[in-house]
C-alpha cells in the first residue's frame, strides 16, 4: 500500500481518480494547489506523486525542488493535458519521474504506481496481445481477427505455417480468449513412436501392455473442457489416424486394452509446418481427418512477411532477458534496422535465439547489446539488398557496389569484409583507396 | 492578428482533454463497479458524468470550428 498524493486543480477528476487510487489498494490524498501540496509533504511522507503540469498558482515543476530537497524522495509522475510538454519532461525524466498524458485510463495509473522493476515487465507484456503474441503488422491483425472469431466457437482449427512462426503460441492464444474451463494439453504426434502414440492420445487400462503398470488417462481427457494441441500432425503414422477419427465423430475414446467408451469435450487444434497443397499431395494426412481438423484452417505469416514486427519483438525478448538477469540492456537503430532486413528462415524461434546468444555475448558493463557481425543460417534467404545492379553497368562500379553492401552486412569491419570477399585486407585497403569516396 | 488563430486553437484543444480525461476516468469506474458487482449508483453517476463531459467537449469543438470557419 502506497501513501499517494494528487495534485490537480480539475476537482472533478481528483475526485474520480482517488477513488479508482483507492480501490488499487492506496491511500490518496488531494491536492488542488502547489501551496495546498507543500503543506501536506511538510506533514508527512508520500510514496507516489500524481501531479498535474499546470496549476492555478505555477507549474507542478516548482514542486520539484521542494520534492528534491525531502529526506525521502518519492516516486513523481507528471500529468500533463499538453503533447508539447512530453518533450520537456521527457528531458528532465529521471529514474524517480515519470510523466502520463491525458487522457488516463486505469492501467496508466496501475502501472504508473508499480515500482520501476515490476512496471518495465508490465509494460513489455501489455504489449502481448493475448498475453502471448507481439506484433502490430496487418498480417497478424488479421491473425488476431480470426483468433478472436474462432475462439467463441468449438470449432476445430488446423495452424500452417513454416517452423519457428509461433504456431503453439496461437495455440495459446485460442485457448486463452476461449475463457474454456479446462487446460491446454500439447503433444507432439511426431516425437511419439508408433507404439506409444494410441497410449497417449487415449490412455490405456492397466496392464494392457507390457510396462502399462497402471491406468492412465491419455490427452483428450487431459484436455477434458479445454483444448488439445497435436503438433506435428502430419506427422501421425497414417494408420494410427482413423483411431483419431473415430473420436473426432464420435467424441468419445476407449482407452487401450480397454472397452468402455468415454465421452470427451475438448477443442482439438493441431498443427503442420506444411502446405494444404503439399498435405494433398503427399498423402500425409486422410482427407477425412484434414477435413475434420481443419474446419477452420488459420496460415500464421512467416516473419520476413511481417518484417515490421521484428524490432517490436527483439525488444520484447531483450526486455524478457533484462527482466529475468536484471539487466539494462538496450538496441540501438542501426542494430534494429540489421535484423529487420535479415529474412529469418528459422522465424521467431531464430529471432528468439539470435537475441538470447547476443545478450550473453554482451559487455555486462555496457548497455549496448553485441549483434554478431553476421546472422549465420545455412536456410536463409538473405534478401539481395537492392544493389540496383543494372546490365549494362560498368564492372567497376558494379564492384564498388558489392564492396560497399559487404562492408555494411560487417559494420564496416574491413577484415571480416575482405574475407567475405575472398580477397586480401591488402587489396581490400586498395580498392577503397583507389574509390576515394570510402576512406575514412 | 494572425499567429493568435493557432495559440487559441491549441488552447481549445488543450482544454478539451480535461473533459475527455473525465470521461475517461469516469469511465474506468464503471469498469470497476460491473467487474466487482459494487453498488450500481456508484455507475450511475459516473455515467452522468460522462455525458456532462461528452456535453463539455462539444462545446468545445464547436468553439474550435467557429474560429477555423471564421
Amino acid at each position: 500500500m502506497l501513501n499517494v498524493l494528487l495534485v490537480d486543480d480539475d476537482l472533478e477528476f481528483t475526485e474520480i481518480a482517488s477513488n479508482i487510487i483507492e480501490f488499487l489498494g492506496h491511500n490518496t490524498f488531494v491536492a488542488s494547489s502547489i501551496q495546498e501540496a507543500k503543506e501536506w509533504l511538510d506533514s508527512q511522507p508520500f510514496d507516489h506523486i500524481l501531479l498535474d503540469f499546470m496549476l492555478p498558482d505555477g507549474s507542478g515543476l516548482h514542486l520539484l525542488d521542494k520534492i528534491n530537497a525531502l529526506p525521502a524522495q518519492p516516486f513523481v509522475t507528471f500529468i500533463t493535458g499538453h503533447p508539447a510538454v512530453k518533450g520537456l519532461l521527457s528531458d528532465i525524466c529521471g529514474p524517480k519521474i515519470d510523466y502520463l498524458i491525458k487522457p488516463i485510463q486505469r492501467e496508466d495509473i496501475e502501472s504508473a504506481l508499480t515500482p520501476k522493476s515490476k512496471n518495465k515487465k508490465a509494460k513489455s507484456r501489455s504489449k502481448a496481445h493475448f498475453d502471448c503474441l507481439i506484433g502490430e503488422s496487418a498480417a497478424m491483425q488479421e491473425l488476431y481477427l480470426m483468433i478472436e472469431r474462432v475462439a467463441k466457437t468449438s470449432a476445430n482449427v488446423m495452424l500452417l505455417g513454416e517452423s519457428g512462426v509461433g504456431k503453439e503460441v496461437v495455440a495459446q492464444a485460442i485457448h486463452k480468449a476461449s475463457g474454456a474451463e479446462g487446460k491446454l494439453v500439447a503433444t507432439n504426434c511426431g516425437a511419439l513412436s508408433k507404439e506409444l502414440i494410441g497410449s497417449e492420445l487415449f490412455g490405456h487400462e492397466k496392464g494392457a501392455f507390457t510396462g502399462a503398470v497402471a491406468k492412465k488417462d491419455g490427452v483428450f481427457m487431459q484436455a477434458e473442457n479445454g483444448t488439445l494441441f497435436l503438433d506435428e500432425i502430419t506427422e501421425m503414422p497414417i494408420d494410427m489416424q482413423p483411431n483419431l477419427l473415430r473420436v473426432l465423430e464420435s467424441k468419445k475414446v476407449v482407452r487401450v486394452g480397454g472397452t468402455q467408451e468415454l465421452p470427451v469435450n475438448c477443442r482439438v487444434i493441431s498443427a503442420s509446418n506444411r502446405s494444404v497443397e503439399s498435405i494433398a499431395a503427399d498423402k500425409v494426412l486422410r482427407e477425412d481427418i484434414y477435413f475434420r481438423l481443419a474446419v477452420f484452417p488459420i496460415d500464421i505469416p512467416p516473419l520476413r512477411n511481417r518484417a515490421e514486427d521484428i524490432p517490436l519483438l527483439a525488444n520484447a525478448f531483450l526486455a524478457e532477458l533484462n527482466q529475468e538477469n536484471d539487466c539494462q540492456f538496450v538496441w540501438d537503430e542501426a542494430q534494429l534496422t540489421r535484423l529487420k532486413d535479415y529474412d529469418w528462415p528459422g522465424n521467431v524461434r531464430e529471432l528468439r535465439h539470435c537475441v538470447h546468444r547476443a545478450f550473453i555475448m554482451s559487455d555486462p558493463s555496457s548497455t549496448q547489446i553485441s549483434l554478431p557481425k553476421t546472422f549465420h543460417s545455412p536456410f536463409s534467404l538473405v534478401k539481395k539488398a537492392n544493389s540496383g545492379i543494372e546490365a549494362g553497368q560498368s564492372i567497376e562500379d558494379v564492384e564498388k557496389e558489392l564492396i560497399r553492401l559487404t562492408l555494411e552486412k560487417v559494420d564496416g569491419n574491413k577484415s571480416a569484409a575482405a574475407q567475405m570477399l575472398g580477397i586480401s585486407t591488402k587489396t581490400l585497403y586498395n580498392r577503397l583507396h583507389a574509390y576515394g569516396e570510402f576512406e575514412t | 492578428m494572425e499567429h493568435d488563430k493557432p495559440l487559441a486553437t491549441n488552447q481549445l484543444v488543450h482544454n478539451a482533454r480535461g473533459p475527455l480525461n473525465r470521461i475517461s476516468m469516469n469511465a474506468e469506474m464503471v469498469k470497476l463497479v460491473i467487474e466487482n458487482d459494487m453498488p450500481k449508483d456508484k455507475a450511475l453517476a459516473a455515467l452522468d458524468k460522462i455525458l456532462q463531459s461528452c456535453q463539455e467537449c462539444s462545446g468545445i469543438l464547436q468553439q474550435i470550428s467557429d474560429k477555423q470557419g471564421g
